[in-house]
């Protein structure tokens, strides 16, 4: 006999992803971050708001970033990276053996988009390695995702109703 | 920056990348007997525990793609085995709980014995060979 709370999973067979898509595309993310951060790395700091508002590694940032706030609005079904593994990917690979919820993918996608956001705001504020303070975060989130299968919603999610435990308790 | 020193930085970050995820690879599922001084109860669950040998007690979350593979396990399991049940709790549904047992991830699973007593733990995604020896090891001793 069992017991299960957890209705939502009834609906996976109709709204369930291949778990493989958003970790082909947490891949090619985390490509892309290490490209933000060897660029910030070679180019110095610039002086003028312009300047570092134009940097060939702040504009990728802010690209990637984008692509973080799109899988989390509109879901990471709609995510441009499911359409190019559906497109490249999907074809040459044997059926998934099973399907996962797309809200874990997707709420991964919002804490890539929090990360990148506030590395845009303290860089284009002038802080000094912004941008690879938090492309190296989301880096490490993006590749434990891709190689580890890594879900952060899994722990992150916890940490949070525990830290809201504690401020509820202490007020 | 010279490019020597970015390729290195780079270098050591894939690397820390890749402690990190082999260390957390290594931790899940991995089954750690606890001291017997938790006690799990009906009240306190909120939820009718079942007068069975053994619970497996499973805390879930929405947000959680593991744990509908652990469920598919334990239940399993508790469908095969005489006297062992499969009980899950969403913790979206009682936040409470996360902090009064110290779980730090989903799925977390108690192995419980008829006393509501947590015999053994086991963070993240399970194996199912792992929970069974343990079912095993606690009813030799019961």
């Amino acid at each position: 006999m069992t017991t299960n709370p957890v209705q939502a999973r009834t609906r996976l067979a109709s709204t369930g992803i291949d778990p493989r898509s958003p970790r082909f595309g947490a891949g090619i993310t985390a490509v892309l971050l290490l490209v933000v951060i060897a660029l910030s790395l070679a180019a110095p700091m610039a002086g003028t708001l312009a300047e570092r508002a134009t940097a060939p590694g702040f504009i990728l940032f802010v690209v990637i970033s984008a692509l973080f706030a799109w899988g989390a609005a509109a879901g990471v079904k709609r995510h441009p990276y499911g359409a190019v593994f559906r497109a490249l990917a999907r074809p040459r690979l044997s059926p998934p053996r099973e399907l996962e919820d797309p809200a874990a993918p997707t709420f991964a996608q919002g804490v890539g988009f929090v990360i990148t956001l506030v590395g845009i705001i303290l860089h284009l504020a002038g802080v000094p390695f912004a941008i690879v303070v938090a492309a190296s975060a989301a880096f490490i989130a993006a590749f434990l995702n891709s190689v580890f299968a890594y879900c952060l919603g899994c722990q992150l999610y916890v940490l949070i109703l525990r830290a809201r435990n504690a401020r509820g308790a202490a007020a | 920056m010279n490019p020597l020193l970015i390729t290195a930085i780079l270098v050591g970050l894939v690397t820390v990348s890749t402690v990190i995820g082999l260390m957390w690879r290594g931790a899940q599922g991995r089954v750690r007997r606890s001291n017997g001084e938790t006690i799990v109860s009906s009240q306190a669950l909120g939820v009718d525990l079942p007068l069975s040998d053994i619970t497996l007690l499973q805390f879930s979350s929405p947000l959680c793609a593991p744990c509908r593979a652990t469920h598919v396990v334990l239940n399993s399991i508790a469908g095969q085995r005489e006297g062992v049940e499969h009980v899950e709790i969403d913790l979206s549904e009682r936040p409470e709980l996360a902090s009064e047992f110290r779980i730090a991830q989903t799925p977390t699973t108690f192995i419980l014995d008829r006393d509501g007593v947590v015999r053994a733990r086991i963070g993240g995604a399970l194996k199912r060979d792992a929970v069974i020896a343990e079912i095993d090891s606690i009813l030799v001793t019961a």
